[in-house]
């Protein structure tokens, strides 16, 4: 029975004293409360407002239906260069991505190269895409061009980690065998790594291109193509009818590609 | 007249882990013969993985004088690719890439010999390359299985893959680590039966280490017995005396009955 005493006294010993546990749940409750609180003062939102705009939304969605399904094709190609600019924009992310993310990896790169390289990609996912996509507008003028550079440089700095993460995922000692066969370093990565790592790459690129999709949508906001800008043209004239032809219109858009993304990930398992 | 070298001569070899205190090898004279077979035998952390490891030539950092195949070894960089293949190891972890095939991973024995050093990374291998892995696929029996991934594969299976892999890169020298330590008797049989067939028909020498003596002793004509990185006997396999496995194993037996 020594084992079973020895067991129970190294997960005691382990285990918090229950009295500063039971102190850090409460003080994070009060934090969290204090937070909430501040946050409903200084928005100034009121309960009864909220509960007076019944009628309001619902004159809203009376002028919604019938959609006004003339737009169709409009909406239809607006969405088309919008998944266009997702597509490229992550084509773009990948190639920036293969080589940041090789720089980034600790187990391939000594530790001068990679720090820097790993602060950069922070940095980079640090910017909010539309403030990407507002800059890229004013460098190289309106269209979808801005916002596929846009994407491009706002999802490297996701998807060069993942890929660095990926790398660093190998595990050296599969390797040993390719070195005892008298593999060269090129195939050591083709046959040794790459059937390690292929998998996550594709799954983290796909689940990225989703998120390309979903961002992308807003893009045409400020000018940098798509159908954000017929969210916005419908929307600030009141033609909440077209607008819900395009609301229609994005959300089988975003349920199709979830769909065909998930399929994709099925197959990868 | 060819000159006669022997496969091994190992001179005053000599190995310790960085910050280790104790010897992990500690041998004066070890001669191997082309085609020998021989069993390397032991207990847990005699020194037989680190003695297979600088034989298969990837051990760093040792001293003396080691020359296998008529080279000398390096303690302080990696051997050439040529000479690696040439020597082949099963790994006693198996040490297969997880999401390949069973095909892809034998093929990797062929990466140091293939002609198509460059054209490999394509995919692209020889028909003498394709060839040889077919042969190491049927040579362990997992014809029907060439297309499965390798983790879903069993223990005994893996196994058998890691020894097809060796097999495949039909090396000079085979070395196999604790090859049936994993396997049920059966299955531990068949693999040293290929082992032994396949080092014989190609004149390959043949070395086993295992910490089963009774096991391996069929299957080698000679036996060597290494204790904390010591040879504490190196006999035919017909010369062995309960002694000598008591001697190396006895330490054993007296620390469980106590």
């Amino acid at each position: 029975m020594r084992p079973h005493k020895e067991a129970r006294t190294q997960i005691e010993r382990n285990k918090p004293p229950t009295r500063s546990a039971e102190w850090s749940g409460f003080t994070f409750t009060v934090v969290i409360g204090i937070l909430v609180v501040w946050g409903l003062i200084d928005t100034g939102i009121d309960p009864s407002r909220l509960a007076a705009s019944g009628p309001r939304v619902w004159a809203f969605l009376d002028r919604m239906f019938p959609p006004d399904w003339s737009v169709l094709p409009t909406v239809v190609d607006a969405s088309v260069e919008t998944f266009h600019i997702a597509l490229l924009g992550t084509v773009a992310s990948v190639v920036f991505s293969s080589v940041l993310g090789a720089l980034a990896a600790e187990s391939v790169t000594p530790r001068f190269i990679h720090m820097p390289v790993k602060w950069l990609l922070a940095t980079i996912r640090a910017i909010p895409l539309i403030l990407v996509a507002m800059l890229m507008v004013g460098a190289v003028g309106l269209g979808p061009l801005p916002g596929i550079l846009a994407i491009a440089f706002h999802s490297t700095g996701m998807l060069a980690k993942f890929y660095a993460e990926a790398i660093e995922g190998v595990p050296a000692r599969s390797l040993e065998s390719l070195d005892s066969a008298g593999a060269t370093w090129l195939q050591k990565m083709r046959f040794g790594a790459w059937p390690n790592m292929a998998p996550d790459l594709v799954r983290d690129t796909l689940f990225r291109f989703e998120l390309n999709i979903r961002e992308s949508l807003v893009l045409g906001l400020v000018g940098a193509g798509g159908i954000g800008f017929y969210i916005q043209t419908y929307v600030r004239a009141f033609q909440y009818d077209k607008a819900a032809t395009l609301t229609i219109v994005v959300i089988l858009f975003v349920v199709l590609i979830e769909m065909v993304n998930h399929f994709l990930r099925t197959l990868l398992k | 007249m060819v000159e006669h070298t022997p496969n091994i001569q190992l001179f005053d070899v000599r190995f310790s882990y960085p910050g280790g205190h104790s010897q992990v090898l500690d041998i004066d004279k070890l001669t191997v013969e082309p085609g020998e077979q021989i069993a390397l035998i032991g207990s847990t952390g005699a020194g037989k993985s680190t003695l297979l490891k600088l034989l298969d030539g990837r051990l760093l950092g040792w001293s003396g004088r080691a020359e296998v195949l008529g080279r000398a070894l390096s303690p302080r960089r990696p051997q050439p690719r040529r000479w690696q293949a040439d020597v082949g190891l099963v790994f006693q972890d198996f040490s297969l890439i997880e999401r390949a095939t069973v095909f892809d991973n034998v093929r990797i024995g062929r990466l140091g010999r293939t002609e198509h050093r460059h054209l490999s990374l394509i995919g692209r291998f020889t028909d003498r390359d394709a060839l040889a892995v077919e042969t190491a696929i049927r040579d362990v029996g997992l014809e029907d299985l060439a297309e499965q991934r390798v983790d879903r594969l069993s223990g005994g299976q893996r196994q058998r893959v890691g020894v097809a892999r060796c097999l495949a890169q039909e090396p000079r020298i085979l070395l196999a680590d604790e090859p049936v330590s994993n396997l049920d008797p059966a299955s531990a049989e068949t693999v040293l039966c290929v082992l032994k067939e396949c080092a014989a028909s190609r004149g390959a020498t043949l070395i086993i280490s295992s910490h089963q003596p009774k096991m391996v002793r069929e299957f080698v004509e000679r036996v060597i017995g290494l204790k904390q990185g010591r040879i504490v006997f190196d006999r035919p396999v017909g010369a062995l005396t309960p002694g000598d496995l008591t001697g190396l194993y006895g330490w054993q037996v007296a620390d469980v009955a106590a």
